[in-house]
């Protein structure tokens, strides 16, 4: 029996969510712990996978005993195991952080847990799978258990934003079984990689229907304009780690789907001018909308929209440097929001409306989160000597090298709109006087801990970038090389 | 005959998918709008049934009638497809209604104009 | 004017749709596909009579351990949106709003009630006999205690006993699982470790009966914890105003 196998990353946090009701019964502190020690695991067993990956074999697992394309099997190659890595790797962070986070309280910290420890199954199990249905059925898992999430707190607005997150999840479910059924019917088979196989006889306007209703579906977890409504409210009303999940769990999934849905699933011309186009729209909606925000988590859900934008539009390139610089913003992005989302969780604790003008003098009363904050915000706008200053060059880069040069504007003109309005926030929390009496939660050891972890990751990615750069350029060929995906799955298969 | 089936059928599924989406996107109602995503599941469910027939077939079961001799059957595929997608409209719906009891609790309406708070 | 948006938005999805179904004729076989491998083995070396329940436990099985989660997940989530106070905390009764059902109601759900429990039991362990499952009969005993529920006001199900069934039902599914990872002959997880058995026997198809057997309970559990958390009123408090 193999320690080390892909399989556990979903069937252990099953098994503990089931089980953890029975285990508050017994010994209450167990609620907090035992979660931790099953992120611990899995982010042990993910970084051991992928550190000794052999490029080009990618792990294969296939369930119940039968060779795909009969049965459903698990694929954990250089692109997927990169992002299961990030997303174990955060999911042990946000359990560090929401240990003993005042807010979640002890009476109902066993729904807490297990809502979170199914979000991070359910995103693991969106970028593991091989097989078109289970992406569905593992995409409701996560959808749901983030309703719950949002919902959370007791508040007047927080059902409020869990019900229009609702209504819009549920709809593009509808667009995402819709495109599963006509494809079923066109190639009779669920597997991806059969799919890929088979792709090629379908009639082409039956796929660029298809193709246009999984881009609507999956959207809505990949935040791209106009089904992106319910991301301010959902991230602004949600406990703060589980905002900083959200970011770097939930869209990093659903941006997954999408292009392995993209890449490697469908081939359909003129699909990515498409999303080209969405991602500049959800771009310019949305950090055009960031700045007229009074409020700091709405700010910076907007901004996150924004991120999720770009990674689009690197995507939509269809090149390898375009997907070097993707991947190069998905893993900023999941950092550097995430210590953003954690430090504004104490930031705004204080404050009842949460809006940014009440931060003022903030920097000297609570000097570590508002220096973690100020980290995270130069760190997303690009400035060097941070990660997020390679991920805008080298989608500099991959723009120039795809001659979209009004795209290069755009980029540019965006990040002087994003230093607009987080060096406002910045401002307030340093060179303003503090004129409200507030009481000060200070952030407690484990909140400290995992705010250093991540500010930690992104100075070192950012002084030796080359740290993850090997990584991803494995990843990039990978996805890049459609032909070796199917070999790897089918080995049988005779290509006729 | 075959043109009549193929239409009326996928008609009926197709009318009731709308139905709900129109209800889901114009009725101010929150219960109302929950049945409308209720409805649009069940046409869609209709569809997944109605597109894994087979010409006279029968049902994918091997009960002692019918081992051993060769019938068509319908494709089982769909129908093993149709009852995860039912199990999670169902759960996706008790959620909804959920968050619609405590929204009437907390503002006293059903109308969705009137819950508004949270805007730009 | 936005109600004539939407129709005419709704009219162009509507064409889209029928010209991509128009080239889907009904009853049509469709090109060769999965459903002919399924449709040989299963009789044949699982020795499942029911291809249906054999696809979803066997074939698909992980998806069906996808859906009993989403179904935890859903009972969780209400669970965690309508906080219902415990009893032995502020010592309050929940109460249900409904008024009392008429005699002849109360009397028919006490007939029925025995019959329908058993009607659920025998679909979910006939499941790879005869058409049903774990699924089809958990919703059917929950609809029996949905009847009691609606027709006594006093008709209480212990919160306590559902947990404890959810969460060994649930676990004994991962660990039928983990098992296979163990015991089976490639070591997958979910595979069958055992024996076969004859076809259309009770004891036929290894694993699969019991993997329904313990979903149909769970099923059964969940729903009824559903519909009861959704029909008692928690009991008035104040609201905590958390921000």
């Amino acid at each position: 029996m193999v320690i080390s196998d892909p399989v556990y990353f979903i069937a252990l946090p099953l098994l503990t969510a089931f089980l953890l009701p029975l285990f508050g019964k017994i010994y209450k502190p167990l609620i907090g712990i035992i979660p931790g020690l099953v992120f611990a695991f899995i982010a042990y067993i993910s970084f051991d996978l992928y550190l000794n990956l052999v490029p080009g074999k990618p792990i294969v697992i296939q369930l119940a005993g039968w060779a795909p394309p009969w049965g459903i099997n698990l694929v954990f190659s250089e692109f997927s195991g990169f992002v299961v890595t990030l997303i174990t790797f955060l999911a042990f962070l946000v359990w560090v952080y929401s240990y003993n986070f005042k807010k979640v309280g002890f009476d109902n910290s066993k729904k807490y847990f297990t809502l979170l420890m199914l979000l991070v199954a359910g995103s693991i199990g969106v970028v593991l799978t091989g097989d078109i249905f289970n992406m569905f059925v593992f995409l409701e898992i996560t959808a749901i258990s983030s309703y719950g999430l949002t919902a959370f707190y007791k508040g007047r607005d927080s059902a409020e934003a869990a019900f229009k997150f609702l209504l819009i999840g549920s709809l593009s479910s509808t667009f995402i079984l819709l495109a599963i059924l006509l494809l079923y019917k066109q190639v009779g088979t669920l597997n991806m990689a059969e799919i890929a196989v088979k792709a090629q006889s379908i009639d082409p306007k039956m796929k660029s229907i298809i193709a246009i209703l999984f881009m609507i579906g999956l959207g809505i977890e990949a935040e791209m304009f106009p089904m992106n409504g319910w991301v301010p409210d959902a991230y602004s009303q949600a406990p703060a780690p589980v905002a900083a999940s959200f970011a770097g769990m939930l869209a990093k999934s659903g941006i997954y789907a999408l292009v392995r849905v993209f890449y490697t699933v469908l081939e359909v011309d003129g699909i990515f001018d498409l999303l080209l186009i969405m991602g500049i729209l959800t771009i310019i909606f949305a950090e055009f909308s960031a700045m007229r925000q009074t409020r700091l988590r709405r700010m910076l859900a907007y901004s996150s929209i924004g991120q999720m934008g770009l990674i689009m539009v690197a995507f939509s390139f269809n090149t390898k440097a375009g997907i070097f610089a993707g991947l190069f913003l998905m893993f900023n992005h999941a950092i550097i929001k995430s210590l953003l989302f954690l430090a504004s969780g104490f930031l705004t604790y204080s404050t009842k409306q949460k809006k940014i003008r009440d931060l003022d003098g903030f920097g000297k009363i609570m000097p570590f989160t508002s220096l973690m904050f100020g980290l995270g915000a130069f760190a997303i706008v690009g400035l060097p000597p941070f990660s997020g200053f390679w991920g805008k060059l080298n989608m500099l880069v991959a723009t120039a090298d795809s001659n979209l040069y009004f795209v290069i504007a755009l980029i540019l003109l965006v990040a002087v709109v994003e230093v607009v309005y987080y060096f406002k926030v910045i401002g307030r929390l340093y060179f303003r006087q503090q004129h409200k009496e507030v009481e000060v939660h200070k952030p407690t050891w484990n909140a400290i801990a995992a705010m250093s972890v991540l500010a930690i990751v992104i100075i070192g990615v950012g002084i030796y970038p080359d740290l993850i750069t090997d990584y991803l350029t494995k990843a990039t060929n990978e996805l890049f090389d459609k032909a070796s995906y199917i070999h790897n799955v089918l080995p049988n298969l005779s290509l006729n | 005959m075959q043109e009549f089936l193929t239409y009326g059928i996928y008609g009926t599924a197709f009318f009731l998918m709308l139905l709900g989406l129109y209800a889901a996107l114009v009725k101010k109602n929150l219960v109302k709008i929950v049945i409308g995503l209720s409805v649009l599941d069940s046409g869609l469910h209709l569809l997944f049934v109605a597109v894994g027939y087979i010409s006279n077939g029968t049902a994918p079961i091997f009960s002692p009638a019918v081992v051993g001799k060769n019938v068509v059957m319908v494709d089982p595929v769909p129908q093993a497809l149709v009852l995860t997608a039912i199990v999670i409209g169902f759960g996706v719906t008790a959620v909804a209604l959920a968050l619609v009891v405590r929204l009437y609790r907390k503002h006293n309406t059903t109308n969705i104009d009137e819950i508004k708070n949270l805007k730009w | 004017m936005k109600k004539v948006i939407i129709i005419g938005f709704l009219g162009v999805i509507a064409y889209y749709l029928l010209s991509a179904f128009a080239s889907v004729p009904f009853g049509a076989d469709l090109i060769k596909g999965v459903k002919d491998f399924y449709l040989d083995k299963s009789p044949n070396d699982l020795k499942v009579a029911n291809v249906v329940t054999s696809i979803v436990v066997n074939f698909r099985g992980f998806d069906t351990l996808g859906e009993v989660t989403v179904l935890f997940l859903a009972s969780t989530a209400l669970g965690s949106i309508l906080y219902r106070r415990r009893s032995h905390d502020s010592g309050l009764n929940p109460q249900r709003t409904a008024p009392e059902a008429s005699a002849l109601v109360q009397t028919g759900a006490k007939v029925i009630f025995p019959f329908t429990i058993m009607l659920g039991a025998y679909i979910f362990i006939h499941g790879h006999l005869t058409p049903g499952g774990g699924f089809q009969g958990g919703a059917i005993i929950a609809t029996g205690f949905l009847l009691m529920l609606v027709s006594y006001r006093k008709f209480f199900i212990e919160h306590n006993a559902l947990t404890w069934i959810e969460a060994i039902a649930g676990s004994t599914f991962v660990i039928l699982g983990l098992l296979g990872l163990v015991y089976a002959n490639n070591h997958n997880f979910l595979e069958n470790f055992l024996p076969a058995g004859k076809l259309n026997d009770l004891l036929s198809g290894g694993i699969i009966g019991i993997i329904y057997v313990a979903v149909g309970f769970k099923v059964g559990a969940e729903i009824t914890g559903i519909l009861d958390t959704l029909l008692t009123v928690k009991e008035t408090g104040l609201d905590p105003e958390e921000n």
